[in-house]
């Protein structure tokens, strides 16, 4: 008989729908494997939250089951909590401790032993630069310095499981990178990541496989390189304007199908054909726009999400 | 024991309590100010002790029910509540330690009573266990509350429906000979031992022996300890 491994993380028909709006999730599975990053977007009010919710144990599950490492979810809450390290998209923590004492108390929380809880501490202040400020009352800390507490949090008592949300909205670059390397280093040591972001560009590095959540709903499933693939006759042209104008006019260019805003970017879902390029360099130059820099890019997750729901991923304007 | 690394709930809220300096010296001034002028006064044994109670009785239902609404409004408790450690000790430990400190706040005025109205060890003794149940019967009651909102203000027009019939109920005020069922329900409130000890301090003897005080509230916080740590699985939910 053949060893089976079971997934680190699992989901089968996990459902929490909100009494109030009756949104939520309904019938979401998937699983991730020891080592794997997988990734989980969807646009505001898709069910993300939710989901990590059920699944870190905050709230419990109308339908459906989920195992941490083979623990039951939701008949084992205790011992599924001491598998996992989670980081909230909003990161709270005792605004009068200092970062170290916020960082100690979580530590021993999860069962760390005095001795060790010290020095991985020292060691992730250190590793995401907040060695400086670890004795400093956290209400000093900027919205960035809490995010990086609460990865330290998340990380430190060493979790089979990681379930992290938005962990790179507000982080500094260098900060970025800094997580992206532990990340990978974590997934390289048998850590099973479950990454809830709309950050296109860190799904597609980061993740081994990625998925969709839409209104509730798991709407696929896949490694980034095949759900892009998937994209067929699709070009992104990315316009950077001096000034912001009305785009409005540039949607009915032929072969545009969808314009969304993104920082100072424009950035067009077209259809992959002849002239398309300058028919919204021109629809652009029409409406007043001053393009200081144009590039045409090959399709990324976004598109694809785009093309499975006829919806953006992140919020238009 | 490092509180600058709190490993425990109970130490994280007491260097909480100790790391706001300004409102540390409030919390320890205002009993002073409040218990000492009372106690040097000529005021009447009943009104000095039901003034002492009221003070304990405020002190421990804000305590717990005002640090917890703040920890569930800022999601730190819910944070906290999603590690292994057992619900019902961090609900435990968020009684204890707020009794303990509530009671930190109100030794020094209780010494200043004890100094100006000596009686004996004995009665000292069981008049500071008596506010003590009196805190951890209020800090229950406090955590009761945050069961059901997460808003420091509603904490307060909360306990003041369920703290009036009670304080009246002990005889502070009212009810002070009680007969039949208002007896035998005076019996039941904590509050009420802690009138019968200070108004012995004070000079007003009462039917109640140093040992009824020592051991009914003893018993009844227990009961009430454990029923308020019950709750911890709903107090600790995410709230929606």
């Amino acid at each position: 008989m053949g060893d089976t491994v079971a997934p680190a993380l699992e989901a089968k028909n996990v459902g929490r729908l909100y009494r109030s709006s009756g949104r939520g999730v309904s019938d979401v599975s998937f699983s991730v494997a020891a080592g794997e990053v997988f990734g989980l977007m969807g646009p505001n009010g898709s069910g993300k939250s939710t989901l990590l919710r059920v699944l870190s144990t905050a709230m419990a599950a109308d339908a459906g089951s989920f195992r941490v490492g083979g623990v039951d979810g939701l008949k084992e809450t205790r011992k599924v909590r001491a598998r996992l390290g989670l980081m909230m998209d909003r990161p709270t923590h005792y605004n009068d401790l200092t970062g170290m004492a916020n960082a100690y108390f979580f530590a021993r929380a999860y069962g760390m032993d005095e001795g060790k809880a010290g020095g991985v501490l020292a060691e992730l202040f250190d590793y995401f630069d907040l060695a400086e400020y670890r004795d400093d009352k956290v209400k000093t800390y900027s919205y960035g310095m809490g995010k990086k507490l609460a990865l330290i949090e998340a990380l430190a008592h060493g979790p089979e499981v990681l379930l992290l949300d938005e962990p790179s909205l507000g982080l500094d670059y260098t900060s970025q990178l800094a997580y992206q390397r532990r990340i990978r280093e974590l997934s390289e040591d048998g850590v099973a990541v479950l990454l809830a972001s709309n950050q296109v560009d860190e799904v597609e590095s980061l993740c081994d496989r990625a998925a969709f959540l839409h209104r509730g709903k798991l709407v696929a499933e896949g490694t980034p390189e095949d759900l892009i693939s998937s994209v067929q006759g699709v070009t992104r042209i990315v316009a950077t304007l001096r000034n912001p104008v009305e785009y409005g006019p540039v949607a009915v260019v032929e072969g545009v199908q969808r314009i969304v805003p993104e920082g100072s970017d424009l950035v067009f879902h077209c259809d992959e054909r002849p002239g398309v390029v300058a028919g919204v360099v021109a629809g652009i130059v029409h409406a007043g726009g001053d393009i200081v820099n144009l590039s045409v890019e090959r399709p990324n997750l976004e598109d694809v999400f785009v093309k499975l729901t006829g919806e953006a991923l992140r919020d238009e304007v | 024991m490092r509180f600058d690394r709190p490993d425990a709930y109970w130490k994280k809220d007491v260097a909480l309590f100790f790391s706001r300096r300004f409102a540390l010296f409030l919390k320890m001034l205002y009993p002073l100010a409040i218990i000492v002028p009372v106690a040097a006064s000529g005021m009447p044994a009943k009104y000095a002790a039901a003034v002492i109670g009221i003070v304990a009785v405020m002190a421990g239902t804000f305590g717990a029910g005002e640090s917890l609404t703040i920890d569930l409004n800022d999601g730190i408790l819910v944070r906290v509540a999603l590690t292994p450690l057992s619900p019902y000790r961090i609900v435990f430990e968020v009684l204890a330690v707020n009794a303990v400190l509530d009671l930190v706040q109100l030794l020094p005025a209780l010494l200043v009573v004890y100094l100006l109205h000596p009686v004996s060890l004995l009665w000292v003794l069981a008049a500071t266990l008596a506010v003590f149940a009196t805190l951890v019967t209020a800090n229950c009651i406090g955590i009761f509350i945050a069961n059901f909102t997460s808003s420091p203000a509603d904490v307060l027009l909360y306990a003041t429906a369920i703290l009036f019939p009670l304080i009246y109920v002990s005889g502070f005020f009212r009810n002070q000979h009680p007969t039949g069922i208002m007896e035998t329900l005076r019996g039941f409130v904590p509050f009420a031992y802690t009138d019968d000890a200070l108004k012995t301090v004070f000079g007003l003897s009462t039917d109640t022996t140093p040992l009824e005080i020592l051991v009914y509230p003893t018993i009844i916080c227990a009961v009430l300890a454990f029923a308020v740590c019950l709750t911890a699985p709903r107090l600790l939910s995410q709230r929606l």
